[in-house]
């Protein structure tokens, strides 16, 4: 086909784009994949037995809170990433806020005076954490790929990774309705272990699966 | 800043709520600047297809250029995209350095964009009937018989015409030439 004929055919009955397009897709699929990971983790390992009594607790809402920043950060970055030429520094630059914060929160913790080291850092459920947490995660891993590929994403690795680090989160989040633990070392060390995990999941996925 | 960014912006902007003309004229536009970037890259029919997949590309993804962002370096996004896809479609892997997007708009669009210009302003001198038979026949390849046709005069007047009008801008041109030469001189 000559270029010319081309062109002629893309502009006759060009839509019109409506504001916000690309914050809409993204969010639709972020509300879909969170409602996939939602369903995995009732169905396969549930909600955790005392949840009535767990979501006014300190450490669930420090899993909440840390949690869903670094999931509100991740969306942040997806969105840049499928626009070719956006700058993506300042989400970047923001995740230190969760990481400094949960850090302080954990040294004050080990510091205390009836600190109990092993309950703090490993819990009862350490060895299990990361791992179901990359698994909560992939429903919404999912949703965020089929989503960023109808974008423009130029470097796959990066672009995955971003999706991987949401979708972490998300699946953290999730996770954390199961989980029992609280204490700020754990959720430092193993919910922020899950979370690398899927992103690099994400960007060892990204180069074969976004490509468009 | 790339000199055409604010021309460009603006006609997405106006292709984003749906003014196809402006949208073609935008697509037209591109393709120049895409033709000479994948030309010095690619071999002759791949450059082509890539100037295609890359139209069709803005095209579809167009909801992503951010009005916030220079609508260059958003093209230039995707025409590098297109490129390093080519090279893995073709199963070679040169690195495309992160050059920005003066890469895509830089390259000898100024000279013809100047040359472009110069031919607008000259014929701008000529009075309206006269300018749309020469820039009819002799810029965009139309047919005297159909230039004829068009306006009622006969083929033969049509090329008097035609002929008179080149005669008076070659005219002009002398006369800029002299005058800039004048200057010349004094410098050397």
């Amino acid at each position: 086909m000559r270029t010319d004929d081309l062109i002629a055919q893309l502009s006759s009955g060009l839509e019109p784009v409506k504001r916000g397009a690309v914050g809409r897709l993204l969010l639709g699929a972020a509300v879909l994949g969170m409602l996939g990971s939602v369903a995995l983790m009732l169905s396969l390992i549930g909600l955790r037995h005392d949840f009535a009594r767990a979501i006014v607790s300190f450490g669930m809402w420090t899993k909440l809170v840390y949690t869903f920043v670094i999931a509100g950060l991740g969306f942040w970055l997806v969105e840049r990433m499928g626009r070719p030429g956006a700058e993506m520094t300042r989400p970047l630059q923001l995740l230190a806020i969760p990481l400094l914060a949960i850090l302080l929160m954990s040294v004050l913790q080990m510091n205390a005076p009836s600190a109990d080291m092993p309950r703090l850092v490993l819990g009862h459920s350490s060895r299990v954490c990361a791992f179901l947490v990359t698994m909560t995660a992939l429903p919404t891993l999912a949703a965020t790929f089929w989503a960023l590929r109808k974008l423009a994403p130029t470097q796959l690795t990066v672009a995955g990774a971003g999706a991987g680090l949401f979708a972490g989160a998300v699946g953290a989040f999730v996770y954390s309705f199961h989980c029992t633990e609280g204490a700020a070392p754990f959720i430092a060390i193993w919910y922020t272990l899950g979370i690398v995990a899927v992103t690099a999941l994400g960007a060892l996925l990204g180069p074969r699966v976004l490509r468009w | 800043m790339i000199a055409q960014e604010a021309q460009y912006r603006d006609w997405m902007l106006a292709a984003l709520m749906g003014d196809a003309t402006a949208y073609r004229m935008l697509l037209s536009g591109l393709t120049r600047h895409l033709r000479s970037y994948f030309a010095r890259r690619l071999d002759s029919g791949a450059a082509e297809d890539a100037v295609q997949e890359t139209l069709i590309a803005i095209h579809a993804r167009r909801a992503t250029y951010d009005p916030s962002l220079p609508f260059t370096a958003w093209v230039y996004g995707i025409a590098r995209y297109k490129l390093i896809d080519e090279f893995r479609r073709a199963k070679r892997r040169p690195t495309v350095s992160l050059e920005d997007a003066g890469e895509l708009f830089g390259h000898d669009e100024t000279q013809e964009a100047i040359a472009r210009r110069d031919v607008t302003k000259l014929l701008d001198k000529l009075p309206a009937a006269k300018r749309a038979l020469v820039k009819d026949i002799k810029l965009d390849g139309g047919s005297v018989a159909e230039a004829a046709q068009r306006t009622g005069m006969s083929e033969s007047a049509v090329k008097v015409s035609v002929h008179r009008a080149i005669k008076s801008l070659s005219e002009e041109l002398k006369g800029e030439e002299l005058k800039q030469q004048g200057h010349g001189d004094a410098d050397r």
